[in-house]
């Protein structure tokens, strides 16, 4: 008969898990799930974070070999002052929740590096017009969001700063207009395909 | 002593001269000085042919053309920071043009004949 046949794995998991304990007091299973908790969280982001380093972003040649060598010569790279700005403080977003965001639509870069969607420079070259237009888009979406933690109008002296920029620059926020309007290819090379607005 | 033939010392005359007076034969690579023009943001202050807060390309060309020390004025111009008028009367020093890989003289010539071409 059907009632004799033993209910499945999963089922059973669920009883075993609904289940009230016999055994252990509730403050020890509080404490338990805290401390499991932190612990969690702790590994979770120190994983994240270690995604975020200069060193993990070169890892794979297809960044090493080349944007990275172009980024090198960049002021963004090397300074006076010695401020550097990595891959994650232009690429990846400081919050959290754009932070997460911004990881799981990188998970495609995995396929991408599966898949060898770029795995030479003369595939890469091919394709920075799509790649760059495509970060384009994202910053200009999010407002220059990664330029904004470290460069700001308000902070712009008219003093230090040369006219004609600084005039640029405050006719650019009159305009409502962020960083990524004007600024493109500052830390690598732009695509040959790229047209300069009002280049003739 | 044997003296060098009259005939050989003519020749090496008029070679003399032909190379004296004969134009650049430096070949401009325009993509590529379009292109470092553009990683340079030229374009923000230059355009070919209209005047914007730096002179137009060609306008540039005009003012040099047939002079012998166009090339190395134009040179100096765009690697030394040396200052440059604008419109309003003011004066800012001009941007350095930078290359890939770092202070290739030939990409700054080409750039500079490109100028000069337009």
């Amino acid at each position: 008969m059907d009632n004799d046949k033993q209910p499945g794995f999963f089922k059973r998991t669920w009883t075993a898990l609904n289940r009230p304990s016999a055994k252990y007091s509730l403050l020890a299973l509080l404490f338990v799930g805290f401390v499991s908790g932190i612990i969690f969280w702790g590994a979770f982001n120190t994983g994240m974070e270690a995604t975020n380093k200069l060193e993990f972003c070169i890892g794979c040649h297809e960044m090493r070999d080349t944007v990275y060598q172009e980024y090198k010569e960049t002021i963004h790279y090397s300074n006076r002052t010695g401020v550097r700005a990595i891959c994650s403080d232009c690429h990846v977003p400081k919050d959290w929740t754009h932070k997460m965001i911004r990881k799981i639509q990188a998970s495609q870069e995995v396929w991408g590096k599966i898949t060898g969607y770029v795995d030479t420079p003369e595939k890469f070259e091919a394709k920075r017009m799509e790649l760059a237009t495509k970060e384009w888009a994202r910053m200009k979406a999010a407002g220059s969001r990664e330029c904004l933690n470290c460069h700001n109008f308000d902070a712009m002296s008219p003093e230090l700063q040369k006219q004609t920029p600084y005039k640029k620059h405050m006719k650019a926020k009159a305009e409502g207009k962020t960083c990524i309007d004007c600024h493109k290819g500052i830390a690598h090379h732009l695509p040959k395909e790229y047209e300069e607005p009002d280049e003739e | 002593m044997k003296s060098i033939p009259r005939s050989l010392l003519a020749a090496a005359a008029a070679g003399a001269v032909v190379l004296a007076f004969a134009p650049s034969a430096f070949a401009v690579d325009a993509d590529a000085a379009k292109q470092l023009a553009k990683q340079n943001n030229c374009f923000k202050c230059h355009a070919i042919e209209k005047d914007k807060d730096g002179p137009a390309y060609h306008k540039v060309a005009e003012k040099y053309k047939g002079k012998a020390d166009a090339e190395a004025k134009l040179i100096h111009h765009i690697t030394s920071g040396e200052k440059a008028k604008f419109p309003d009367g003011h004066e800012e020093e001009h941007k350095i043009v930078k290359t890939s890989p770092p202070h290739d003289e030939a990409q700054i010539k080409n750039l500079v004949q490109w100028i000069l071409s337009q």
